[in-house]
């Protein structure tokens, strides 16, 4: 709108009547957020509040009751003495050997070459590792076929995206452990139980993250293989995959890290490797395993995750240099 | 023979392509001019068959493109390659993969997924890379080049599929004035030497004035004209762009190509020597890696 200059307004506001109810509705727009922000909170803040306190009832003991013992459990897992624990891990004869398991350190041992052995424990690991690595190969082989079959850039018919979506939708709506529940049932104890439970979450999960990737890919390359004749597998192939597949790396390698936790936490039902020594040395007060696993864990589980970081910017800081 | 009748494409209630009519004879280079939103991009998206006419023909000699499907359709994609204005490269390829994804129509899904290209290919790649001026880039990703590099690996990939008919859509228009003469040149070149049809849409007059043989002028989905360079007169061009009489003159829509441009800019001073010496480690890189 014009405003002629040669009329001086009075108030700017009389001047400016269109600006000015801009302004105020700008202002009232403005204080409803505030209001509903202010709203949102307190009702997450009393929620929070209500849940804690349900949880705590339910409890058998009360949080606060119980609080004052919390530091037994540390008192429990002082061994009698500090080389204890590395005897446990590299599977050496103990001082305190009385023919009970707790001390039975040296049995544990896998024959190697020769003198050489390979500890329990590290075994163990390495049977977890397996799990998770092998489990991670599977949901990355499936979850990549599947990704483009759910993708609705790629994809035109309902059909095939929902049936893919669905499928997906059901393989990782249950946790690992209650697969692993049915198929340690199924097939007994051990790893392959444990594999076939954390790859079917792991197909449905980075399934999910790979064909949220592809639909955010840019078209222009497939539109032009697309204009020269190419088949709808070599579009995907040369259009789409070159794109993605950094994130799908990302997202592989942290659901590699994922995975080692979880085919940890299943070795406790059943599904072999160090969960399940673990479970078994807490359940039998075993303290000096206990330390030597959780110390072996803990090691693992950090050298996984520098490994993965270290990989990931090999793989994707390169391809990255100020592509569009 | 390149025959239009009454191809029409709505979207909605929005008519973008109105009733077209049109005959391109083998070996003409014709320029599509008009405002943004005349349909012009529509147009040739509907002759490669990106999206589909809503009414309409369109046929090649004998052959009845609308009705193309599958495999058959995917043939007439790669008779009739198409530039675009944003290249559509796959920017993480380097640039000789990218020329030789030209091929994929003339090999089986296996072949191209396991990169089985015969010498012929990537010889023919690399002749075509020199042709255009840009065998140096041929081992560098794609997205690293620059505009006018990659529009003319773009026209690369265009002939690596053999085509009978180019078309380009907006070729030039994110380029500067020095890099779209290139393009220009090569597609007139390519016209010239090869004897194959070239349709482009141009958003400048002054542009198809200096390439074409016939200038199609399109307003709001319509051909409002049809003729030489020399029968698009002032008026027509006011019409064409619908511009009120005070004010509209062509070198609104110029992007100047005047020949003595060239020598004004003068940009990288690199010698003709080391271009060659250039052009020459390029080539040895290509044939190591063939």
């Amino acid at each position: 709108m014009t405003v002629s200059s040669a009329s001086k307004p009075a108030s700017p506001s009389a001047a400016f009547p269109q600006e000015n109810r801009l302004a105020d509705r700008w202002e009232i727009e403005i204080r409803r957020r505030r209001l509903y922000t202010a709203l949102t909170v307190f009702i997450i803040a009393g929620l929070t509040l209500a849940s804690l306190v349900f949880a705590n009832e339910t409890n058998a003991g009360k949080f606060f009751d119980r609080l004052p013992y919390f530091f037994d459990f540390f008192g429990d897992l002082i061994p009698r003495d500090a080389m204890e624990p590395i005897r446990a891990l590299f599977d050496l004869p103990s001082p305190y050997d009385n023919g009970s398991f707790k001390y039975d350190y040296p049995a544990g041992r896998h024959d190697f070459i020769g003198v050489f052995y390979i500890p329990e424990y590290f075994m163990a690991m390495l049977e977890t590792l397996n799990i998770a690595l092998l489990s991670t190969m599977i949901g990355f082989t499936f979850g990549f076929l599947f990704s483009f079959l759910a993708s609705r850039n790629l994809v035109r018919s309902v059909w095939i995206r929902g049936a893919v979506r669905r499928l997906m939708e059901v393989l990782r709506a249950f946790p690992e452990i209650v697969i692993a529940g049915f198929f340690v049932a199924i097939m007994s104890l051990g790893p392959i139980p444990a594999i076939a439970a954390v790859a079917i979450h792991t197909i449905g999960a980075l399934g999910k993250l790979f064909f949220e990737t592809v639909e955010n890919a840019d078209m222009g390359p497939d539109e032009g293989l697309r204009a020269s004749g190419a088949s709808w597998v070599e579009r995907v192939r040369f259009g789409i995959v070159p794109q993605v597949m950094p994130n799908f790396m990302s997202y592989t390698l942290l659901r590699l890290e994922i995975n080692v936790r979880a085919s940890t936490i299943i070795g406790a039902v059943g599904g072999g490797g160090i969960g399940e020594l673990l479970r078994l040395s807490i359940s039998r007060g075993h303290e000096a395993k206990t330390l030597a696993i959780v110390f072996l864990l803990f090691c693992t589980i950090v050298a996984v995750d520098q490994f993965s970081a270290w990989l990931r910017r090999r793989l994707i800081g390169e391809q990255n240099f100020g592509l569009a | 023979m390149l025959t239009l009748d009454s191809l029409t494409k709505r979207f909605g209630d929005k008519v973008a392509v109105d009733a077209v009519e049109l005959d391109i004879p083998e070996g003409q280079m014709v320029g599509i001019i008009g405002r943004s939103g005349a349909g012009k991009s529509t147009l040739l998206r509907m002759i490669n068959r990106l999206i589909d006419p809503s009414e309409g023909q369109i046929r090649f000699g004998d052959v009845n493109v609308t009705t193309l499907s599958g495999s058959a359709l995917r043939r007439w994609n790669r008779d009739c390659a198409m530039i675009f204005q944003q290249f559509n490269l796959v920017p993480r390829l380097d640039v000789l993969t990218n020329v030789l994804l030209g091929r994929l129509n003339h090999k089986s899904t296996f072949a191209s997924l396991a990169g089985l290209y015969s010498r012929e290919e990537r010889l023919m790649a690399i002749a075509m890379l020199e042709r255009l001026g840009v065998v140096q880039t041929a081992l560098q990703p794609a997205g690293t080049l620059s505009g006018g590099q990659q529009q003319r690996v773009a026209i690369a990939r265009a002939m690596m599929q053999e085509p009978r008919l180019i078309l380009a859509d907006e070729p030039i228009a994110s380029l500067d004035p020095l890099n779209a003469k290139v393009v220009m040149d090569s597609l007139a070149d390519i016209n010239r030497r090869e004897g194959i049809t070239v349709v482009t849409n141009l958003h400048t007059l002054d542009t198809a004035r200096t390439y074409c043989q016939r200038i199609i002028g399109m307003f709001e989905g319509r051909v409002v004209f049809d003729g030489t360079p020399a029968e698009l007169t002032a008026a027509e061009a006011r019409r064409l762009y619908g511009a009120a009489n005070d004010g509209f003159s062509e070198a609104m829509t110029s992007t100047a190509l005047a020949d003595d441009d060239n020598a004004s800019t003068g940009a990288p001073t690199r010698s003709l020597e080391e271009d060659r010496a250039d052009t020459e480690l390029a080539k040895q890189r290509a044939e190591a890696l063939v």
